[in-house]
């Protein structure tokens, strides 16, 4: 980085210091655009905040302390983001792996060394060895070295100007990359070549230009997420399939994004690197996307493997070569996705349908190269035409295939990905409009060849001048954001950006993280990057109830239960389970005279997790209802916590004959939430995987109707019944797919739903007792699919209790267990008590409270009160 | 000999790459692998055209923007290494 100083470009004339503050004021924006919409993360505000005021300084110093200055900036964004201690620590092991590439000794050697340390790294970030830093450093050490130091090294190598200790930490140390660590790869000799290579102004410029492009990419991407992208198996039609390969597309949007912020901040400081994510929705062939996508990735593959590869083999000549290099870029390229996941996530997942995402894209990039070898294709240097029917369908076809490969590397398995094609056939009505229509649109859009060239200078009308387009997009952000302005006039538009101001979990992603209470998600590779955020914050020691010495595996239907007598630390709270097996203080199996009894059954939010003993609802309401009572009322009640992480409706009624009975309670509130399906057949395949016996003769009736019985055979997996009876016929034993299983078992969802319903209200009732549904979720929004489950329970006769609107209007950040924990908290629990006391006042009748009362009598005050 | 070996990659280069285009757009300056004239596949072509026609070896590290960006710098390389000695690497 011999500054290019041009003196001219950093004068503080009016023009210069008016440019200045038009970049620093549209940066201004662009902070209340990423407040307004809570983008990425709070650090992410934070490191954007510090790039903004070091912005405006370091645009008006000097040339030659500008590189310094960026480098105390990074400093800064390392302490911001991760602390003093952990900021310190990266700062501390970055420079000693930045000692050892220039220690005097050769080359290999250095590059052993540094093998060595990277060696001894992976073992803390495996938690084998622990040091005095926490995990947080480990992603953004990795970030920035894991990639990078390769390169290095090679520019070593290979060029003849050392780098200068400023040049090298403002490498390694770049600003962005403390909340961006997937933007592990630049080019040193770009970063380097390219640094105030123009005229500072139009850098700055282009560089808010590809800032406000991020954001709106970060932005369409939560969209896409929140209403687009689905859950494999509830696919149920063509349109569905259509949907959902595309959206799993989309959802690439949230990296291309962040890309473009990290190139644009970049930018700001004179870095003036190349163009990444160019218009990739719109590559026509498989080399196309490859040189649009990430072409930072693209350029260390060529550099580091593929001409290499090429130039060491092209004595077995050129196409052979050619053809060996491009497979082993792309084996490198699924193996180093994985080193780098190990960095960034933990574990280092080699999937089977990310080998034949790569191996597939590497095929058809093959294919392109040979051909591009013997016709190349024709460029051009001036204008391109308007509109090409050619260009149109070969972009068109080529988004199509490039969406189904996508779903594939994002499935959850492979026989998860083939299964959803099963819904194929179903054309719905539209199905086929919606098919046209996006055909027709993107074609329209595809046969043009836009193209963004930089900004040459020339004088342009004002729409035109990248400043006020960037301004104008921030201004239009900033007034669709502010929606108290037109919620009155568009009520639905208002919601839905509102909506999109909050970073939470779809549909999809809050079940797994559901399930992974009681499941121990152990399948993070497969994870949404948003649910990824979610988890990651987490503390280490947050596992799952079924890790824990609470929890009891059982080998019937009832699945589990929590150990009696069990004393834990869960979730950095104390939980105790008594003697009968319930998150409850001591009680005795025969009711007391003169008690009225409720027994809750339902999930983790009725067992309490992430609150203390005593301040469950159950403990709460018992409080609530006895204070209100009084001392002078002949009845006390006793609510007693039946509640355990994870538990279905299938386990509560299991649960209901196993042993609630047994402590004759007066009424049953059974519990769950919106998404009771999911957990419900996740149960039932695990049952009928393992053989464990259906002890309802209806609900096994209906099993072996949906044919998932064939989930429990003993061959191989696979999918479709025929293909299986096929095989079976020729003698081979096959088993069904637990992705096809979980798809058939959710087609019936409503069947299973409510068969549950019915046959918890007929044993209710054999037993004498109301039946109440009490319909109560975490400290979420209420889910739309919420009126169906309430709509089923009350048809199967049960009184509801209707909390699922409980959160709304509320704080909901200060109601839960955690940021990244949707639990309700020990607030939020006493809420809910007080909710259900209302309920229960009003239906006393229903209740059978005040017969209860009637027959019982008067008790001393001393015996009322617990 | 530049003037050849720039005569020579330039008729090549917009032979292969751009038919049809204005020679005259394709100046000596003219950034051909961060313009996108020269993809990954173009550059090897490239390479081993140059290998061919001007004798000389080229080293996997030379195919970068800081050796072969532009016609000049390409001219540059070749004389250069023609002037070491054929195919011997720099």
């Amino acid at each position: 980085m011999e500054a290019p100083a041009r003196e001219a470009d950093v004068s503080l004339s009016a023009r210069n210091l008016g440019t200045i503050a038009l970049v620093t004021a549209q940066l201004a924006l662009t902070l209340l655009v990423v407040h307004a919409f809570r983008l990425e993360s709070r650090t992410f505000f934070d490191v954007m905040l510090l790039a903004t005021g070091g912005f405006a300084v370091h645009a008006l110093l000097p040339m030659r302390y500008r590189l310094s200055f960026f480098v105390l900036l990074s400093v800064a964004s390392l302490v911001l983001a991760l602390g003093l201690r952990d900021g310190g620590f990266v700062l501390l092991l970055g420079l000693v792996l930045i000692a050892v590439c220039h220690l005097p000794i050769p080359m290999p050697l250095r590059a052993l060394l540094l093998l060595g340390i990277g060696a001894l790294f992976a073992v803390f970030r495996v938690g084998k060895l622990s040091g005095p830093w926490s995990m947080a450093i480990w992603p953004v050490l990795g970030s920035m070295f894991m990639f990078r130091l390769v390169v290095y090294l090679y520019a070593l190598r290979y060029e003849n100007k050392r780098p200068t200790p400023a040049q090298a930490f403002a490498y390694f140390f770049m600003l962005p990359n403390v909340c961006f660590p997937l933007y592990p790869v630049v080019d040193y000799s770009t970063f380097v070549r390219a640094y105030y290579d123009r005229e500072a102004l139009s850098i700055y410029e282009t560089g808010v230009k590809w800032i406000v492009r991020g954001l709106v990419h970060l932005i369409l991407y939560r969209f896409v997420y929140l209403y687009l992208a689905g859950d494999p198996a509830e696919l149920a039609s063509l349109g569905d399939l259509v949907q959902f390969v595309l959206a799993t597309y989309l959802l690439y949007l949230r990296v291309s994004g962040q890309f473009h912020v990290i190139a644009g901040v970049l930018h700001l400081f004179g870095f003036r690197l190349p163009e990444t994510h160019h218009l990739y929705y719109l590559a026509s062939s498989f080399t196309d996307f490859w040189r649009r996508i990430n072409i930072y990735w693209k350029d260390f593959m060529m550099k580091l493997v593929y001409y290499p590869s090429f130039f060491r083999l092209r004595r077995f000549g050129g196409n052979l070569a050619l053809v060996a290099a491009t497979a082993i870029v792309f084996v490198a390229t699924w193996v180093l996705h994985s080193y780098q996941w190990f960095w960034l996530r933990g574990g280092f997942p080699l999937a089977p349908q990310d080998a034949a995402f790569w191996a597939v894209l590497g095929a058809f990039v093959v294919h392109g190269s040979l051909r591009e070898m013997k016709s190349p294709r024709k460029r051009r240097l001036g204008a391109a035409s308007f509109w090409s029917a050619s260009l149109a369908f070969r972009t068109v076809r080529f988004f199509a295939v490039m969406c189904v490969l996508w779903s594939l590397w994002s499935a959850e398995s492979v026989w998860a990905w083939i299964t959803m094609w099963i819904v194929v056939g179903n054309v719905a009505p539209g199905d086929l409009w919606l098919v046209a229509g996006l055909l027709a649109v993107g074609l329209l859009i595809a046969g043009h060849e836009w193209s963004v060239k930089e900004d040459d200078g020339k004088p342009k009308p004002l729409p035109l001048r990248p400043a006020f387009q960037s301004t104008a997009v921030l201004a239009g952000l900033l007034l669709l954001g502010s929606t108290q302005l037109y919620a009155r006039q568009g009520p639905r538009l208002a919601a839905t950006v509102e909506s999109l101001q909050r970073s939470t979990l779809n549909a999809r992603d809050a079940a797994l993280q559901h399930k992974g209470y009681y499941e121990n998600l152990d399948n993070s590779s497969r994870m949404s990057a948003q649910l990824w955020d979610v988890q990651a914050q987490k503390p280490a020691s947050w596992i799952g109830l079924s890790q824990t010495r609470a929890a009891r595996f059982r080998e019937d239907f009832l699945g589990g239960d929590l150990q009696p007598g069990a004393s834990i630390t869960f979730l950095d709270k104390p939980l105790t389970v008594n003697r009968w097996g319930m998150r409850d203080r001591d009680t005795t199996r025969e009711k007391p005279p003169g008690t009225y009894r409720i027994a809750v059954l339902g999930p983790s939010l009725v067992m309490g997790s992430g609150v203390a003993d005593g301040e469950t609802f159950s403990d709460f309401l018992e409080q609530r209802l006895n204070e209100s009572a009084g001392p002078a009322s002949p009845l006390r009640y006793e609510v007693l916590n039946f509640g355990a992480a994870g538990y279905t409706l299938f386990q509560q009624l299991a649960m209901l004959e196993d042993r609630v009975f047994d402590f004759q309670p007066d009424v049953v509130f059974i519990t769950d939430s919106p998404r009771a399906l999911e957990p419900m057949v996740e149960q039932l395949c695990g049952q009928i995987y393992r053989h464990v016996e259906i002890p309802y003769p209806t609900l096994a009736a209906l099993l072996r109707e949906s044919g998932v019985m064939a989930l429990g055979g003993t061959g191989a997996a696979v999918p479709f019944q025929s293909v299986r009876s096929l095989l079976g016929a020729a003698g081979v034993s096959t088993r069904m797919p637990w992705s096809e299983a979980e798809r058939r078992l959710r087609m019936n969802g409503d069947a299973l739903v409510d068969w549950s319903f019915a046959e918890l209200a007929a044993s209710l009732r054999r037993h004498d007792m109301p039946a109440v549904f009490v319909a109560l979720d975490n400290v979420v929004d209420p889910l739309p699919k919420g009126k169906a489950i309430v709509g089923q329970a009350r048809r199967a006769g049960f009184l509801v209790f209707d909390l699922y609107d409980l959160w709304v209007g509320r704080d909901q950040r200060s109601l839960r267990i955690a940021s990244a924990d949707n639990h309700p908290n020990a607030v939020a629990t006493r809420l809910i008590a007080e909710r259900l006391l209302e309920l229960i006042q009003q239906h006393r009748v229903e209740l059978r409270i005040d017969a209860a009362a009637a027959k019982s009598q008067p008790v001393s005050v001393k015996e009322a009160s617990r | 000999m530049s003037d050849d070996v720039r005569a020579t990659v330039k008729e090549f280069i917009l032979r292969e790459f751009l038919p049809g285009e204005d020679p005259a757009e394709l100046t000596d300056a003219t950034p051909l692998i961060t313009g996108g004239v020269l993809d990954s596949i173009a550059t090897l072509k490239l390479v081993l055209f140059i290998e061919e026609r001007f004798g000389i070896t080229l080293e996997a590290h030379e195919v970068s923007p800081e050796h072969v960006n532009t016609v000049a710098d390409i001219a540059r390389l070749v004389d250069a290494k023609k002037a070491k000695g054929g195919r011997a690497g720099v």
